[in-house]
Formats: structure tokens, sequence, C-alpha cells
């Protein structure tokens, strides 16, 4: 009997799962956590103090009739034997997988690293570390506010910048901006990893009046001393900090272990995200090696495809996507795709109410994808970087 | 001989190759020299500037039938 398994209700697999439930399939969705969160909500609960119950869902509220939710977590996964295994001894078989158990966070690669997020809690860990980040920083009255990355590649590039400019306003507004420092500490050698974009960024952080480091890679804190070491060999004293982990693919054990690349991401084809050997099952979002950005966007995009093409349409995902840079009333997108470098996107308070419009549909947009897929679409082929490759 | 690590970046656009160099240099104890191999064409001023930056020194940088063949030896590592 056909059943399709997909692992993690995240923005991936709950996009998958109810697409799924809406053409009609038996789809079993297994999640450890009770509460979805949308996680750059982080950013305005740790910097803007907004309240958590704005940015979390119970998952059962988010699912759709058809869909099967199984509360536990997964362990193992035998491609080859189709069987997927659930930490309290629970079996699943599967005709069609769907992997979307997003990035394991890693804190221990970090010396003082896992001190510094229990300290001060950041925009990464989850709603309650970053209100615990908010409780320190509407404290903060002087000093100096780090943002920092333990590793290049981490969930949405442009999370620390949004950091900063949030930090930076709320200071601001709090007359404190003179007081505090904001400095964004950027493992790149640009103030963004593409430096069409770093050329558009560094200006209006800038005038939001945040400092910047480049080449700051973190290799390790001193959380009593209030310093923050980088391994390109330099130091920043920090009355408050909050360091992005470094990635890895999801803490599950693979058989066969040889379809896991170096960090534990999943290796796939990156226009059809089956598992690299395997046609019966996908990974998407996070957990996938995918040569894109990590972010809600691919996720959602990488769901569609998969779903399309278990339903027989030879679908093909491209790589977009679609980062927000919010900055005070305005906002930009880092759009780019696998054949296309990001496009120069001009801060403006048009995309600022595009990106609010998103993160309002957002709820529905995981519910109903097939009802918000024609205005997506609309909006995907409207900003496609080859259609804007002169800019927008 | 000098412990020497071959990192192949061929295929990735901006900023992958680097990224993947930050990733080996964490790695990486003084005097190891590191190999990048990459296609993107990018990578040969900001290879450079990495370095510069890192006080690391690049032995060797050049380019064959589109692949740029980069060489650093850990320099600026204490």
């Amino acid at each position: 009997m056909e059943r399709i398994l997909v692992l993690g209700a995240g923005t991936g697999g709950l996009v998958a799962a109810n697409l799924l439930a809406s053409h009609g399939y038996p789809v079993t969705l297994i999640e450890k956590r009770e509460t979805h969160l949308f996680q750059p909500g982080m950013l305005w609960i740790a910097f803007q103090g907004h309240n958590p119950s704005r940015y979390t869902r119970p998952v059962k509220e988010l699912i759709r009739p058809g869909v099967e939710l199984v509360h536990g977590e997964v362990v193992g996964i035998d491609l080859g034997e189709r069987l997927v295994h659930l930490a309290d001894g629970r079996t699943f078989t599967y005709t069609t997988l769907i992997i979307a158990l997003g990035a394991h966070l890693d804190y221990d690669s970090t010396p003082g690293h896992r001190e510094l997020v229990e300290r001060y809690g950041d925009f990464y860990s989850g709603a309650s570390a970053a209100e615990k980040m908010w409780s320190h920083f509407k404290e903060l009255t002087s000093g100096r506010l780090v943002i920092a990355a333990a590793d290049p590649l981490y969930k949405c590039p442009p999370a620390p910048h949004k950091a900063a400019f949030l930090a930076a306003y709320t200071l601001r507004r709090m007359g404190r901006l003179g007081s505090v420092e904001v400095h964004l500490a950027l493992p790149f050698l640009h103030e963004y990893p593409s430096e069409v974009i770093a050329r558009i960024v560094a200006p209006k952080l800038e005038e939001a009046g945040v400092r910047v480091s480049t080449l700051f890679t973190v290799e390790s804190i001193d959380v009593g001393e209030g310093k923050i070491y980088s391994l390109e060999g330099e130091e920043l004293d920090f009355s408050l900090a909050a360091v992005i982990p470094a990635h890895r693919g999801p803490t599950v054990r693979m058989e066969p272990g040889e379809v896991l690349d170096e960090d534990g991401f999943i290796k796939v084809d990156k226009y059809r995200l089956n598992v690299e050997g395997y046609d019966d099952a996908y990974a998407i979002g996070d957990a996938s090696n995918a040569p894109t950005s990590k972010t809600g966007v691919t996720a959602h995009l990488g769901a569609e495809v998969v779903v399309d093409r278990i339903m027989g349409y030879d679908s093909r995902f491209n790589g977009r996507t679609n980062c927000p840079i919010v900055a005070d009333g305005t906002a930009s997108f880092v759009i780019s795709s696998y054949d296309h470098p990001p496009v120069p996107v001009k801060f403006t308070r048009f995309k600022r109410m595009l990106e609010d419009l998103f993160i309002a549909s957002y709820w529905s947009s995981l519910m109903y994808p097939e009802r918000w897929a024609p205005i997506f679409r609309a909006y995907f082929n409207a900003t496609d970087p080859r259609v804007i490759s002169g800019g927008w | 001989m000098s412990e020497r690590i071959t990192v192949d970046a061929r295929g990735m656009a901006c900023p992958g190759p680097i990224t993947k160099l930050v990733r080996a240099y964490r790695k990486a104890s003084p005097g190891t020299l590191i190999e990048v191999l990459a296609t993107d064409p990018g990578f040969k001023p900001d290879v450079e500037a990495w370095a510069k930056r890192t006080g690391n020194e690049i032995v060797e940088l050049a380019e064959e039938n589109g692949v740029i063949r980069a060489v650093i030896r850990v320099t600026g590592k204490k």
C-alpha cells in the first residue's frame, strides 16, 4: 500500500505534506516538536521584543485533513530497506520518503559558544533563546553588541544583517545608539557573500549606524572576559553577543552513510532533489546539500518540486533564492538561482510591503500552498534573476 | 614535508570557494599547504585578498583550462 512519509514539520515538510494531502495522497508526517516556529520571527523577538506567540503555532493546527501526524523523533533512516526508526523504538516503512529534517546547530565546535547561548540566548536557537536575548538587549545601556557567525555556511545568509539593522533601530528609538555600538562581524570578504549585494547593503548599514568587520569567523568565545576571537587572528570585546552556530546535517543514523556529505548534509540531485542513488527518497530544505541558500523559500519551492515529481511531472528546482534584507521601513531581496548570481536589488518601501505580505501569508501558505502557488509563481517569474539581471 | 590539504571547489560559484578555504583553514595547523581548485573567476582576486588580510602566504596561483589552482601556506596561525 502506498505511504508517503514526510520527516520534519518545518516549512518544507508542512508544504509537502499539505500539498500531497490536497491531491489525495496518504501522507504521514513525523515531527518531534509540538510547535512550529516561523524562524525569521526570532530576529523580531530578540531585537524588537515581539511576542513569541506571533511566530509559533501548534503543528497539529497546521496540517490538513488527510495528513496523519506522528509525534516522535527520527533517529535512523535506512534507504535500502525503506525504513525510518524513531527514538521510542517505532519503525515506519514507506513507498516514498521526503526528508525535511532541517540543519543541526553545532555549538560544540566553537569553545565557549554553548555557555554564551545559555547565558544570553541568541536569534537561532529557538523562541525562548530569542526571548532571552531580548531580556538582555533591552537592558543594554552602554558597550557593544556583537553579531557574528562561527562558520560562513548558515541558514538565511542575511540574518546577521537583519539582526544588526533591527538592533540598531531599536537602540535609536531608545536613544541609546550613541552609547551602545552594534558591531556586525562577518565571515566574508565583503559586507555580504556576494559583492553585488555587499555594495547595496554596506551604505545601508553605515546609515543605520552599524559597525562592520569582515573576515571575522568566530573561533572561540570567552564569556567571562567578554571577548570573541576569530580564526583570522582578531578579537572583539562585547557586552552582549549573538553568534550564529555552525550548521551540520540532521543528526540521524543514515544507511547508507555515503549519501551524506562531509558536514552530514544529504547529497541530492540539485534539480530533482532525490537522494543520490535513490528515486524513492527526496531531501528538501536545510537538510540537503543543494548548492543554494538554506532558507524557508528554498524549502517551500523544493517541496513543490518534489510533490510535482511524485505526481509524475518532470519539475526541476532551479535553486531560486529570495532572501529578504529588512531595513528601516524598506527591504531588499537577495535573488539568485543555480544559473544566475545575485542581482542588484535596491532597498525600497514597496519591497518592504512585499516582505510584510510574505510574512503575513506565512501560516496560510504552509497549510494551503496550492492557493498561494499562482501568486508566488507570478512573483517568482516576474522577478526571475534573468528577467531583472540589470537590477530591480 | 609539509602536510597538504586539497579543497575541490570546482563548479562552485562565489562565495563557495572561499567558504571552503575558510573551513579547511580552521582545521589546518601552521605550515600546512592548502590547495584549492576552483572554476569561479572571482576566486583569484578573492583568494589574494583573503591571504593578504589573514597573513597567509600564496605559494602558487595559476589558471589552466579554466581551473584556478591556489596553493596557500598557513603562516597566519600561531
